[in-house]
């Protein structure tokens, strides 16, 4: 028998990824010729034709979790080897992996987590991939150059109500129920840590110097990133950000603020 | 394609994240870098940054993992046009992906399977390489895989399928000498009957490496030191082939760079010395 090149590609792509391994998946493969996967596949004493496929379905998977592992510690350090384990099994049922890079398997981890029955007993883990995941995006993003404290001393003190900024690409923002970034940075010192409390926060991941950082933002920064964002120039997100926020926006707190992020690289200079 | 057209680099290593820190600090003295295209196809950040500076002291090569020529999905031209513009970028001695496929139906398994060895899949195969080839703007070597199944309906041994697809595509070929090894192990065949059937003029670089031995099968691994009889091996095709630039992979259990510095210097010299036994005189070389 000669099968069409895309009907074998097909039938081992089942046999590989599916849910029960490859004995059972042959058991429902309604796709076979007569004589089974050894008409199609050659065994031979040492090895069968089943268990050559079976190499490829181990590593399919165990390739994977390896990958995903490297990026989220602070995940696998919670869960622990098994619960982990039963975590990407799961996840790679519904998503499995379309594109080329092995890093953008996990692009949907955070959602299929914040629906995963079985993590009810961690419910803040959805938030902690969230955040290991903006990690990971955040350190591949778009370069910038930053604006930094000594290029906005270069700028004329008449000129700064019209400078236009926007945030760094390579920035990002979340909103969490969980104080997560405690986890996280725990494991990352090997640190103990303990279920983080229910405590909804935002908080921002960003990139300096190549390395990412992040930090829960306090009400003042959360309404001034969004003016930011919002595209106005800077003498704007200040008027705007102290007529939302009111007594807290004093003119030290809003300069402390953009020291801050002038120094952490949180701003570019659009071009006028 | 004439092999007379791609450089000779001498004796390189894969450039691995645990080691950017040494390599960008230390310099060490190899005389290239493999680099997996696919680490660097993203917007920006570190790799990018270390890509760059790498590159400004070492000739470099991009090796791909996701291209999937053999697979009856379209090719994916996004994927293409990206690995053009980081070859246009970083000027790589040349790119190279295995002759295999790595998924199908839009879906992708992050390995490299076989393909059946007959004509309708050199055909196939070598038609996707002319488009690779049209579209990176250059041509590209083809690597042999490590395989752990093979097809009751090929017609044809692996080697003169290897040796098919280049010749029809006009492409050049990344001879890995452990794979062959491995292949050779799960399938029984004899490895150098492989080296002895492929084409002289299209070998343009050898990948050494390490595997697992699993009792019934070895794997793939690239996680220990080259065994003696892939280095015996080796030493065969540099008898047969001559000058070709030589690799080392390490992408498991990662040691220090010392360890890797000394596996290619092993295979200099190893090089050296086969070099001297065999029909091919240009296959004696200092470095690079």
């Amino acid at each position: 028998m000669r099968p069409r090149l895309g009907d074998l590609q097909s039938l081992l792509y089942r046999l590989i990824t599916a849910t029960n391994g490859v004995e059972d998946g042959l058991v429902t493969e309604r796709k076979l010729p007569p004589d089974g996967i050894c008409a199609l596949v050659r065994g031979n004493a040492h090895l069968s034709a089943v268990e050559r496929v079976e190499i490829y379905a181990n590593m399919y998977f165990y390739r994977l979790l390896d990958a995903i592992r490297e990026d989220f510690p602070a995940t696998f350090g919670v869960l622990g080897d098994a619960n982990f384990h039963n975590l990407i099994t799961a996840y790679l049922i519904e998503y499995p992996p379309s594109d080329p890079s092995i890093g953008e398997a996990s692009r949907h981890l955070g959602e299929f987590a914040r629906n995963s029955p079985s993590l009810k007993k961690w419910p803040f883990v959805a938030d902690l991939i969230r955040l290991e995941r903006a990690m990971v995006e955040v350190f591949l993003a778009p370069d910038a150059q930053p604006l930094g404290v000594e290029e906005m001393r270069a700028i004329p003190t008449a000129q700064w109500c019209s400078l236009r900024i926007a945030a760094h690409p390579a920035l990002q923002v979340l909103d969490c129920e969980w104080r997560v970034e405690e986890i996280v940075r725990a494991i990352a010192h090997e640190q103990p840590f303990s279920a983080p409390a229910r405590d909804a926060r935002t908080i921002l991941v960003w990139r300096r110097s190549y390395s990412v950082s992040f930090r829960a933002l306090d009400d003042l920064e959360q309404s001034a990133l969004r003016m930011v964002g919002r595209g106005y120039p800077f003498g704007a997100v200040c008027e705007a950000t102290a007529a939302e926020r009111g007594d807290s926006a004093t003119p030290a707190a809003m300069s402390r603020m953009l020291m801050r992020w002038l120094s952490d690289g949180v701003l570019v200079r659009m071009q006028s | 394609m004439n092999r007379s057209e791609f450089p000779f680099l001498g004796f390189g290593v894969g450039l691995r994240r645990p080691h950017y820190a040494h390599v960008l600090n230390e310099h060490p003295a190899v005389d290239w870098f493999e680099v997996v295209s696919e680490n660097f196809m993203v917007a920006g950040g570190l790799p990018l940054r270390v890509l760059q500076r790498v590159r400004e002291r070492y000739p470099i090569v991009l090796h791909g993992v996701s291209m999937s020529l053999g697979s009856t999905d379209p090719l994916n031209r996004q994927y293409l046009v990206q690995l053009r513009d980081l070859a246009r970028r970083f000027e790589p001695a040349w790119v190279s992906d295995h002759l295999c496929w790595t998924g199908v139906g839009g879906h992708n398994l992050h390995d490299l399977l076989p393909l059946p060895y007959t004509e309708e899949a050199v055909s196939w195969v070598a038609r996707r390489i002319e488009q690779v080839q049209e579209t990176l703007e250059r041509p590209i070597l083809i690597e042999n895989v490590s395989s752990y199944m093979n097809f009751a309906h090929s017609t044809m041994s692996e080697w003169d399928f290897l040796s098919a697809v280049a010749e029809e595509a006009d492409c050049g070929i990344l001879l890995d000498i452990n794979n062959i090894y491995v292949s050779a192990f799960n399938h029984g065949f004899e490895p150098k009957r492989y080296l002895e059937s492929v084409p002289i003029s299209r070998v343009v670089q050898y990948h050494l490496a390490g595997h697992s031995d699993h009792g019934s099968y070895l794997l793939d691994t690239h996680d220990h030191p080259v065994c003696a009889e892939v280095w015996s091996l080796y030493e065969t095709a540099v008898r047969r082939f001559g000058k070709v630039s030589v690799l080392l992979e390490w992408d498991d259990n990662i040691p220090e760079f010392a360890t890797l510095e000394a596996a290619a210097d092993e295979a200099r010299t190893r090089y050296k010395s086969a070099g001297r036994e065999g029909p091919n005189e240009d296959a004696r070389c200092d470095r690079a």
